[in-house]
């Protein structure tokens, strides 16, 4: 009975979706003509959003990759909130695992090859990772995919050292830092310019690593931070004692 | 009608939503259903890029000698979905976990999450 | 007067909530006072902001320093502002209640610190994105909570919770993708400005799949049946916060979509057929519950679907009636949840624990002089003058039936012999909620007129 109505209910599903997908009148392109007025100030901008983020994002931000200058500068606060979730899960998680703590016994002996692969490898990881973060404005990636792939250091650390944690603690107060410092980034925005999260830095020469303004630094932030978050995800779900 | 070339990535990603929904309906197994979810909400996401492709369009990164570029936003929009869907799966399988503990199964009770 | 900037709201507890397990490492003890001082440092910037949104009307933010639709807009609207003190004046006021435990955890403290800022930018957001991100920090932030209680029923109310709210938060999206699709924008206003160039199709569409979205947040009809478990499953001060943040910023979301995104006759239509449904289904399954804290759940999808059934009504009256109707539910129903811990026969022999709850269950079935009556007043009166006799039968019908199960509540309350459950914090944080109840009802013009300026803003398509 249950199945039934989960079979009708999501083919129901099925056909509504494609039909109105498939059939949708949507513009295929991002112009919206030349009568197009900002209802908010009248300011007369003739350009859709996406046209204005693709033609300004060089001289508003400096940054090089659009996607980038919306997610950090132009919708800022949005990647703040963003942080601020898997700040939350990370914390609820630790909530939920936290007092479980237990020493494993060593189950299986770690792969040979492994251990000695993830001393060798280990280091290009961390680089990698810090690479991705740091050059984010300027080729795909960011903040996110950077800090993620330092976890998948800090995984491979777990996996061979089978009766060890990670170092709880400094995780923990480098997550804090992060975080905090994006959040002052932004604040000081209010001082410095007008705005929270305005950029107040020169943007320097465009398509440079010092280029950009805030953006690398919220990006640098936003590496340790997920970094450090996913490490501690990692090993609340490994569930070792701190030595 | 949309553009052709994105009606069978439409259909599919629909396709992957009703998959979704139907497994986080009928299943009891509380990690095919955490699976499931994440099934929905690749489909979502799949759906949001294709919307904001243009029929020759590139990456949005600045290169200086391509003039066309695919819209940024959905490709923004998505980055946080996906950031938000690896957080609320981590905390469902941390609820997995702790539901282990308590029961030593990882079934639910007979209704499954459709229970009212 | 001084004025501030909205954002503050939202990053003060952020950069506070990040800061506090550093706190923790220096000292366990003080984190609990460090918490109430975040807290309480936003209910003044959300009094500030209230006083001047009262003076000069609404309050525009254009973060990052880019004029909106290109930035994000933060918009205080009477509303909003309303919501936003609402939220963060009780916020402190229930985490008085943990005052008396020896143990308090600092992640408790910085989820707690960081869902009431979600909430708060629900309710101030005037970017459709930056509303769904809100609603995961709310989302995320809660599911913690609810399996924080870590026995088998938080942990299948917290599952239950998660599952719904991810699959929610997918039609949020798409619901966002599709009016995307076509306007090219995300801005509250400029959506407004535009909507009627979209085919009616897709607008009833994209209404459809936000509405089952945040539905699952405003604890609405065929999507709640997250609600009982993980209220049961939660303690009852989780479950206390739960109805004055995150189920009161749903709420707002609907009317805000209702209102200035998607004007339909249709969309107005089916809200009513929706809060009906969840009124009357709701308070039956109220009354047929023995365990306290399942009944008070229940109740509480009961006035949920009475609020939406208030907004749906697309009146000045009747906006009014669900403003009142939404502080009345949010200061009652935290009162009752907090009141209720342990709840058995001979709690209510205690005077300082039975006056509040008395005042509490007096508001939400809508007796005089309580807010919850004017709420109820206004919407009836409005439904009378506009001949809806039949959704008047309705509500009496429901109010009836809470009547029932709430004297049965009470009875049981104070029967045998006197036993004492509640602490002396909880003691003193449902006789600060019952004072301020007895003092909007008793002084309803000071919430009366920015309510109608609400009203009037909603019904002319603002915030």
């Amino acid at each position: 009975m249950r199945k039934a109505i989960a079979i009708i209910i999501s083919v129901a599903v099925f056909v509504i979706l494609a039909y109105f997908f498939v059939t949708s009148s949507a513009p295929i392109n991002y112009t919206t003509g030349g009568d197009y007025v900002n209802p908010i100030n009248d300011h007369q901008a003739n350009q859709s959003v996406p046209q204005q983020y693709l033609n300004d994002s060089r001289k508003d931000t400096g940054s090089q990759n659009v996607v980038t200058a919306i997610v950090v500068e132009y919708r800022g606060f949005d990647t703040l909130g963003e942080v601020t979730v898997l700040f939350t899960a990370a914390t609820g998680l630790a909530i939920l695992l936290g007092e479980y703590k237990r020493r494993i016994e060593k189950a299986v002996e770690p792969n040979f090859v492994t251990q000695v692969a993830t001393v060798i490898i280990l280091p290009f990881i961390v680089i990698v990772g810090a690479y991705i973060f740091i050059h984010g404005h300027l080729t795909p990636g960011g903040g996110f995919p950077g800090g993620a792939i330092i976890a998948s250091g800090f995984l491979l650390l777990l996996l061979v050292e089978t009766n060890r944690g990670l170092p709880e603690k400094k995780l923990s107060i480098t997550e804090s830092l992060a975080g905090m410092s994006y959040a002052l980034i932004g604040l000081l925005g209010l001082v410095l310019a007008n705005e929270f999260l305005e950029n107040y830095l020169p943007t320097g020469i465009f398509g440079t690593v010092f280029s950009a303004g805030i953006i690398p630094l919220i990006y640098i932030a936003i590496g340790f931070k997920v970094g450090s978050e996913l490490g501690g995800i990692l090993h609340n779900i490994k569930g070792v004692h701190e030595e | 009608m949309t553009y052709e070339l994105l009606v069978p990535i439409f259909i599919m990603s629909s396709a992957l939503i009703a998959i979704g929904l139907y497994a986080v309906m009928s299943k009891k197994n509380i990690l095919k259903i955490i699976l499931a979810a994440d099934i929905v909400e690749t489909g979502v996401n799949i759906l949001i890029v294709a919307m904001g492709y243009l029929p020759g369009g590139t990456a949005p990164i600045e290169n200086g000698n391509y003039p066309l570029y695919v819209d940024p936003v959905p490709q923004a929009l998505v980055l946080t979905a996906i950031v938000i869907g690896v957080s609320v799966t981590a905390l469902a399988l941390a609820v997995a976990m702790g539901y282990y503990r308590k029961t030593g199964t990882i079934e639910l009770d007979k209704e499954g999450v459709m229970k009212w | 007067m001084v004025s501030l900037p909205p954002v503050l709201l939202i990053a003060f507890p952020l950069f506070f909530a990040f800061l506090a397990p550093l706190i923790n490492m220096v000292s366990k003890k003080a984190v609990k006072y460090y918490t109430m001082a975040v807290l309480l440092l936003n209910t003044a910037i959300s009094l500030i902001i209230f006083l001047n949104v009262l003076e000069h009307g609404v309050i525009y933010e254009e973060l990052s320093g880019f004029y909106p639709p290109v930035g994000i807009l933060l918009s205080v609207g009477y509303l909003g502002a309303i919501l936003a003190l609402l939220i963060n004046a009780l916020a402190p006021i229930v985490y008085l209640s943990y005052f008396g435990d020896a143990e308090n955890s600092v992640k408790f403290s910085m989820i707690y610190m960081l869902v009431t800022a979600s909430s708060t930018g629900i309710v101030i957001t005037g970017d459709l994105f930056n509303m769904f991100v809100f609603f995961e920090i709310t989302a995320v932030g809660s599911y913690g909570l609810v399996a924080s209680m870590r026995t088998k029923k938080a942990y299948e109310g917290a599952f239950k919770y998660i599952v719904l709210g991810t699959i929610g938060s997918s039609f949020i999206l798409l619901g966002i993708a599709t009016i995307y699709g076509y306007l090219k924008t995300l801005n509250f206003y400029d959506i407004a400005a535009r909507i009627n160039t979209m085919p009616e199709s897709a607008r009833l569409m994209s209404f459809i799949f936000l509405i089952i979205g945040i539905g699952v947040e405003a604890e609405l009809f065929p999507l709640n049946g997250w609600v009982p478990d993980a209220y049961e499953g939660a303690s009852n001060r989780v479950a206390a916060f739960f109805s004055l943040g995150p189920s009161k910023a749903g709420i707002y979301a609907i009317a805000r979509l209702l209102f200035t995104l998607v004007p339909l006759v249709k969309g107005f239509n089916l809200a009513m057929l929706l809060g009906l449904l969840t009124l009357v289904i709701g308070e039956l399954a109220a009354l047929r519950q023995k365990d306290p804290k399942r009944m008070l759940a229940y109740s509480s999808i009961g006035q949920m679907g009475l609020i939406l059934v208030a907004f749906s009504m697309h009146s000045a009256l009747a906006f009014t009636a669900a403003i009142f109707l939404m502080v009345s539910h949010a200061l009652a129903k935290s009162l009752l949840f907090l009141g209720t811990r342990g709840y058995k026969e001979g709690v209510l022999r205690n005077p300082w624990v039975a006056g509040p709850i008395f005042i509490g269950v007096l508001s939400i079935i809508g007796m005089p002089p309580f807010p919850g009556f004017w709420g109820k007043w206004y919407l009836l009166v409005n439904m009378a003058q506009r001949g809806f006799w039949a959704v008047i039968l309705l509500i009496i019908f429901a109010a009836i039936v809470e009547g029932v199960y709430y004297a049965r509540f009470l009875h049981r309350g104070t029967e045998g012999e006197e036993s004492k459950v509640l602490t002396r914090s909880e003691i003193a944080a449902i006789t600060i909620l019952a004072l301020i109840l007895v003092l909007v009802g008793m002084f309803p013009q000071y919430l009366y007129t920015p309510a109608v300026k609400a009203a009037a803003a909603l019904m002319g398509g603002g915030p």
